[in-house]
C-alpha cells in the first residue's frame, strides 16, 4: 500500500481545559473518499479543525505527505493543498459569486494538470452560472453550499475536508451535491467527508471512520462494515474494527 | 449668499476631514479597530514634514511624496508590531492599546517639539485663491477636495478590483473563514494599516499648509475622523467620504450662525445623525 497523503498520529486536541480528541490516528491516500461518522460533539469537526489549523496541536500529530504539519496556520495549509467547506458554510457576505471564488483562486495552493479552473466549477455547478454577480447572501442554502464547494476547489486542495455539506438543505439539493463527488476525487483529491446522515456517508466513501467522544470506535471498508458494527460503534459499547 | 458660500466652503473643508476619516473607515471596516492613534500619527507625520521642509528646504510637494512613503512604514510597523497582537473578536484590548499609544505619542511628540504650533510654507499656494462669479475659492482647499475626491475612489477601485481588495473584504466579512481559503489576515491587516497611515500623510501636508499643528492637537482631528466615519456608515469608503462632506458643511454654515458655533453645530449634526440614523447614511441595517 502506498504511503498516506495526510494522516494523523495520536492527535489530541482541547478547547481550554476540555479535552475534545484522546489520541486519533487516522489516514487518507489520493483519490479516496473517507467519511466521518459519529454524534453531535464525538469530535470529528474538531479533527478537521485540528487539521486545518485552527486549533494548536503538535507538529507531529499531522503529517501531509510525509511532513510534519501540525499546528501550521490555515492559509499555511492551503498552500501546502488541504482545502475545507467549512461547517455552516462561512460565505463572503456583501461579495458576489464570483469574487467568493476569485479569493480562492488568488489564494490556491500550486495548480496541478488538471486543476480546477473558474470554468470547470461552472460546469460542475451551472446553476451558479447566471448568478456569477449575485451577492452570496441572496442565494438559497444549496446555491450557497455549490459556491463553499467550489471555493475550496479553486484553492486547489489535494487534500479537500467537507463539513457537514447536507446540513440543512432538501434532500434533492443533497443528492445534487453529492453527485460532484466522484468528478472530484476522480482527479486524484483525496475526499473527508463528516457526515451526519450515515447511510449516505457509507454511499458515498471508500472507507470509514466512526467516532464517539473523541475517539475512534470503528474503522473499515465502508462497504464491508455492517449496520450493527455501525450502531454499536456510534452510540458506544465494545471496540470494533470491521 | 453667505449660504452658498458657507456650503461650498463646507464641502471644501469636507475633503480635509474625508482624508482623516478615509484609513479610520478602513480600519474599523476590516478590523473593528477604533484606531485612537488616529489622530496623532497625523499631527507625527505634519511635524516630521515641518522639520524636513526647514531642515532640507523642501517644498509641499515633496514633502508630501516623502510623508506618504513614512506613513506606509509606519502603519505596517504599528500593526505587524502592536496591533495584530491586540486584533481579535474582542474591541476592547485593541481601543486600550491604541489609547495607550496615543498618550505616550503625544507625550513624546511634546519632548521632541515642545508644544509651539507650526505650521508648513506652501510658497503662496496656501494663500492664493480664486473669484468664481460671487465667489471667492481657494486653491489650496480644491487641491485638498479633489484629493480626497481622488484617494477615495482610488480606495474604491482598489477594494473592487485587486487581488488585494477582494482579499481585505472577504477579511471584513469572515477573518477566519478567509484564513480557510488561503489569506493571511495578518499580512492583509498590516497592508490595510499601511494604506490608512499614508493617506494620514496626505491630510498632514494639507492641514499643516491650511492652518496649524501642535503635538497635543491629535484628539481633535481624530473627534472629526470618529463623526465623519459614525455619519457615514462604519466601514464604509463612501460614507466616510458624504461624513466628512456632512460634517464640513455643518461646521462651516454653524460658523457663519455664529463664529463659536461653528464646531458646536458639527457635533450637534454628528449627535442627530446618531439618534436618527445610527447605522449611518450608506451603512447597511
Amino acid at each position: 500500500m502506498t504511503a498516506p497523503l495526510l494522516s494523523t498520529h495520536g492527535l489530541v486536541a482541547r478547547y481550554g481545559d476540555f479535552q475534545a480528541l484522546y489520541g486519533i490516528d487516522f489516514e487518507i491516500s489520493a483519490g479516496e473518499v473517507v467519511a466521518l461518522i459519529g454524534a453531535n460533539g464525538a469530535g470529528k469537526s474538531t479533527l478537521l479543525k485540528s487539521i486545518m489549523g485552527l486549533l494548536r496541536v503538535a507538529p507531529e500529530m499531522v503529517r501531509f505527505e510525509g511532513q510534519p504539519v501540525g499546528g501550521l496556520q490555515p492559509h499555511r495549509m492551503v498552500a501546502k493543498g488541504v482545502a475545507i467547506v467549512p461547517e455552516g458554510r462561512r460565505l463572503f457576505t456583501g461579495m458576489s459569486v464570483e469574487d467568493n471564488l476569485r479569493v480562492a483562486i488568488d489564494h490556491a495552493a500550486p495548480m496541478r494538470a488538471g486543476g480546477w479552473t473558474l470554468e470547470r466549477v461552472l460546469d460542475l455547478f451551472p446553476m451558479l452560472r447566471e448568478m456569477r454577480a449575485t451577492p452570496v447572501q441572496s442565494l438559497s442554502g444549496g446555491q450557497q453550499q455549490m459556491v463553499a464547494i467550489g471555493r475550496a476547489l479553486l484553492n486547489q486542495p489535494r487534500v479537500l475536508l467537507c463539513d457537514e455539506i447536507s446540513l440543512g438543505l432538501a434532500p434533492k439539493v443533497v443528492k445534487e451535491i453529492y453527485r460532484s463527488i466522484p468528478s472530484i476525487s476522480a482527479a486524484g483529491t483525496a475526499l473527508i467527508l463528516v457526515e451526519q446522515d450515515v447511510s449516505l456517508a457509507q454511499s458515498a466513501s471508500n472507507r470509514l471512520y466512526c467516532m464517539l467522544e473523541g475517539r475512534v470506535t470503528l474503522s473499515g471498508k465502508s462497504a464491508d462494515v455492517t449496520r450493527e458494527a455501525i450502531g454499536e460503534a456510534y452510540f458506544g459499547g465494545v471496540h470494533a474494527v470491521a | 449668499m453667505q449660504w452658498l458660500d458657507g456650503l461650498v466652503q463646507g464641502v471644501l473643508l469636507g475633503g480635509l476631514y474625508a482624508q482623516y476619516a478615509l484609513g479610520m473607515a478602513l480600519m474599523f471596516g476590516v478590523m473593528r479597530i477604533v484606531n485612537i492613534t488616529h489622530g496623532d500619527l497625523m499631527i507625527l507625520l505634519a511635524l516630521i514634514g515641518i522639520t524636513l521642509a526647514s531642515t532640507f528646504h523642501l517644498g509641499p510637494w515633496s514633502v508630501l511624496a516623502i510623508l506618504v512613503v513614512a506613513g506606509a512604514i509606519i502603519g505596517w510597523v504599528l500593526q505587524r508590531a502592536i496591533l495584530n497582537r491586540v486584533v481579535g473578536a474582542d474591541p476592547l484590548p485593541s481601543l486600550i492599546a491604541t489609547f495607550g499609544l496615543s498618550v505616550a505619542l503625544q507625550n513624546a511628540m511634546q519632548q521632541i517639539w515642545s508644544a509651539d504650533t507650526r505650521s508648513l510654507r506652501g510658497g503662496g499656494i496656501e494663500a492664493a485663491s480664486v473669484q468664481i462669479g460671487p465667489l471667492f475659492v481657494g486653491v489650496l482647499p480644491v487641491i485638498v477636495l479633489i484629493t480626497a475626491t481622488l484617494l477615495t475612489g482610488g480606495l474604491d477601485v482598489v477594494l473592487r478590483y485587486t487581488r488585494f481588495g477582494r482579499a481585505l473584504r472577504a477579511s471584513s466579512a469572515d477573518v477566519e473563514a478567509a484564513a480557510m481559503t488561503g489569506v493571511n489576515p495578518k499580512s492583509i491587516y498590516a497592508g490595510a494599516t499601511a494604506i490608512a497611515v499614508a493617506i494620514l500623510g496626505f491630510a498632514a501636508v494639507f492641514q499643516s499648509l491650511r492652518a496649524t499643528v501642535a503635538p497635543a492637537d491629535g484628539p481633535f482631528q481624530l473627534i472629526y475622523a470618529f463623526e465623519a466615519v459614525i455619519i457615514g456608515g462604519m466601514g464604509s469608503i463612501w460614507g466616510a467620504f458624504i461624513g466628512a462632506m456632512v460634517l464640513g458643511v455643518s461646521q462651516s454654515i454653524g460658523f457663519r450662525i455664529n463664529p463659536g458655533f461653528g464646531i458646536l453645530a458639527g457635533h450637534l449634526v454628528f449627535l442627530i445623525a446618531l439618534a436618527v440614523r445610527p447605522q449611518g447614511l450608506l451603512g447597511r441595517q
